[in-house]
């Protein structure tokens, strides 16, 4: 697939839109109007708009943990509205205001989101097993940081997946540290895409700061998965901006995290470097991303007005939200 | 009336599910063979997608199924051993569990997690356990022990059409159980406790392979006593109503299930008969269950597992 302008102009909204959404998340921190925790996505959002932007509705996809999936949910069609309202407990949250952080739009094939990390590798396994019965090319994407990687889960529904040539595409967004764990302390090789070998599926790792990069490896495993040739591990190389979750310590293990580390990722950017690549491309011009901006600064500021003004989550609900009828 | 064995029956109801809904599948680790015959002959008639084997790989058996239930199918998720199940304890309890709740009613879960339960067959601590209590306790799970081949394929046809996730134990020393099981297509509804035999003077609520200890019992004191024998059949939903209304009418109870003594399923009936009908209590309600032990393999299994003449003195005690 050639990308349009407008394409282009997608992937750059869809990035900028969830990093603004994230500060406001983090700025709800701040003054305690986020009743839960927080673990910012800032530094992964290419990678997350790079692999959601061009989905179909009827795709599943896991948005993972980071940012609490905001790029992705926002790049897959989901409300970044509703996002912040569950965040602030309000009852026009995407969960009704019951989980103070998850989402879930079937509409858009965000099922769901989980607590624990790495346990959502199994489902995405059946997402793709019922997009494989359904016989109409969709795909599962199942997207994890490098955290997970390390869980057993990974290996059970690599290997089904791999086996039953199921159409998923696994997404590593390897920003190099589990809350305080450096992944060199976690993982004895470089490149957690060097797993895919032992599944006999292809492994590819991609610049997750570069979102053009990223759309391109994951539109191939996109298209391979549709075609019926199995699934694709791609490893998109991120840091993390900000620390584990707001207000937890920025460590490796006991010591501060290297600051030139997040300094390096930070020269490369997602959104400026892409903004730049844009105006030298002659996508757009200076004035356009200014105007971009604003117009999403004040998209961003509605969201919040809009979540804020919720109603109280209605505790009555609750017996009645147990079961389906 | 025709006669099939318990498994027989559990077989026979996933033939006429899979034969009446597409969506319906039956997912888990040498179910084409199928190890206690409760899936054999399956896949012969609805093929290795629909009937599909997996590698040893409980988590992904789970989700897989969680997963597939999310989209619309109605699997049907084989552990083998119920042991088995505490290897997907994060996907059973936490996702299956909770999804629906948690997401604003959004994706709805309707999978059946199918497992054999129980001793008596000296396999010691991972293969022998009846882990009802934890899902009995776990808000969004429902919970189906039948004790006849008639209430096995009635429950396993609701469980399979049931929009959320049902845990569908049975017990091993039932699977060769004969009983009646009629031609015609019938369903059991969830929550409608069964009264096993009739009887005045003592109430016991019993469940699965315990059902038959009690009624077993009863027989043999039936010169003495008149036993009524309730099998709640679904943990949850729970019957608690035609438990209360026989303790009313018999003032005494007896509670019996191979789950631990401790935090078991025998300690929530006991406490909600208690709420529920202690002015009409004769006796305190009494309980039979498992020792507050692992379950030990060989000899001495049957040290920690209630006997037969363990619910008979239960209820001699309690009729003193």
């Amino acid at each position: 697939m050639t990308l349009a302008k407008e394409d282009l102009i997608l992937l750059y909204r869809n990035m900028l839109l969830g990093r603004k959404i994230d500060q406001l998340v983090i700025a709800g921190m701040a003054t305690g109007k986020v009743l839960a925790f927080y673990h910012s996505g800032q530094g992964s959002e290419g990678l997350a708009a790079g692999v959601a932007s061009f989905l179909n509705d009827d795709d599943y996809i896991y948005c993972h943990h980071r940012g609490h999936g905001i790029v992705y949910l926002l790049s897959k069609g989901g409300s970044g509205m509703e996002f912040l309202a569950e965040h602030y407990g309000k009852a026009n949250g995407s969960c009704n205001g019951f989980t103070g952080f998850h989402n879930a739009d079937p509409s858009k094939g965000v099922l769901g989101a989980a607590g624990t990390i790495g346990s959502v590798f199994p489902m995405t396994l059946g997402w793709g097993l019922a997009a494989k019965k359904n016989g109409r090319a969709q795909v599962a994407v199942g997207c994890f940081g490098d955290g997970s990687s390390n869980r057993g889960t990974l290996h059970e529904a690599f290997n089904l997946s791999a086996l039953w040539k199921l159409p998923i595409v696994w997404v590593c967004d390897n920003n190099g540290v589990a809350q305080y764990t450096p992944i060199k302390d976690a993982y004895p090789k470089e490149d957690i895409a060097d797993l895919a070998a032992g599944y006999d599926m292809p492994g590819v790792v991609v610049d997750g700061m570069d979102v053009l990069a990223v759309q391109e490896v994951v539109q191939a495993a996109v298209e391979r998965a549709r075609a019926g040739d199995g699934p694709t591990l791609v490893e998109g190389k991120t840091t993390r901006y900000r620390t584990h979750s707001e207000g937890s310590p920025d460590i490796f293990h006991i010591e501060a995290r290297p600051p030139e580390i997040v300094e390096a990722f930070k020269k490369r950017d997602p959104i400026e470097s892409f903004a730049k690549k844009l105006i030298e491309q002659q996508v757009l011009t200076e004035a356009d991303i200014e105007s971009i901006d604003k117009e999403l600064e004040e998209t961003a500021a509605e969201m919040d007005r809009e979540a804020t003004e919720g109603g109280m989550p209605d505790a009555s609900l609750m017996r009645a939200s147990l079961y389906a009828d | 009336m025709r006669q099939l064995s318990l498994t027989g029956a559990i077989n026979e109801a996933l033939k006429e599910e899979l034969q009446r809904d597409e969506k319906v599948f039956c997912i888990g680790e040498d179910i084409q063979a199928g190890t206690f015959g409760e899936t054999s002959g399956l896949v012969q008639q609805f093929g290795p997608d629909r009937i599909m084997d997996t590698p040893l790989a409980e988590t992904a058996v789970a989700g897989a199924a969680i997963g597939a239930a999310m989209c619309g199918y109605r699997p049907v998720a084989d552990f083998m051993f119920a042991d088995f199940m505490w290897i997907a304890g994060d996907e059973i309890f936490m996702k299956a569990a909770k999804w629906h709740f948690l997401h604003g009613k959004k994706v709805n879960v309707p999978v059946v997690f199918l497992a054999a339960m129980g001793g008596g067959f000296k396999l010691g601590p991972e293969h022998s356990q009846c882990p009802e209590s934890v899902v009995m306790h776990t808000p969004g799970l429902k919970l189906v022990v039948p004790s006849t081949p008639y209430d096995a394929k009635g429950l396993m046809k609701t469980a399979i059409r049931d929009n959320n996730p049902v845990v569908y134990f049975y017990h091993k020393a039932l699977f060769g159980l004969t009983g009646d099981v009629p031609e015609e297509e019938y369903t059991i509804p969830f929550g409608q406790a069964d009264i096993k035999r009739e009887g005045s003077d003592v109430t016991v609520v019993a469940i699965g392979q315990m059902v038959h200890f009690a009624l077993q019992a009863a027989e043999k004191l039936k010169d003495k006593a008149s036993v009524e024998v309730i099998d709640p059949r679904t943990l949850e939903p729970f019957d608690i109503d035609t438990i209360v209304e026989s303790v009313k009418k018999t003032g005494r109870a007896v509670v019996v299930d191979e789950d631990t003594l401790r935090c078991g399923v025998t300690g929530e009936i006991a406490s909600q008969i208690m709420e529920q009908a202690f002015d009409y209590l004769d006796a305190p309600v009494k309980r039979v269950a498992a020792a507050n032990l692992p379950i030990a393999g060989g000899f001495l299994e049957t040290e920690v597992l209630p006997q037969p003449q363990d619910v008979l003195a239960a209820i001699e005690a309690v009729l003193e």
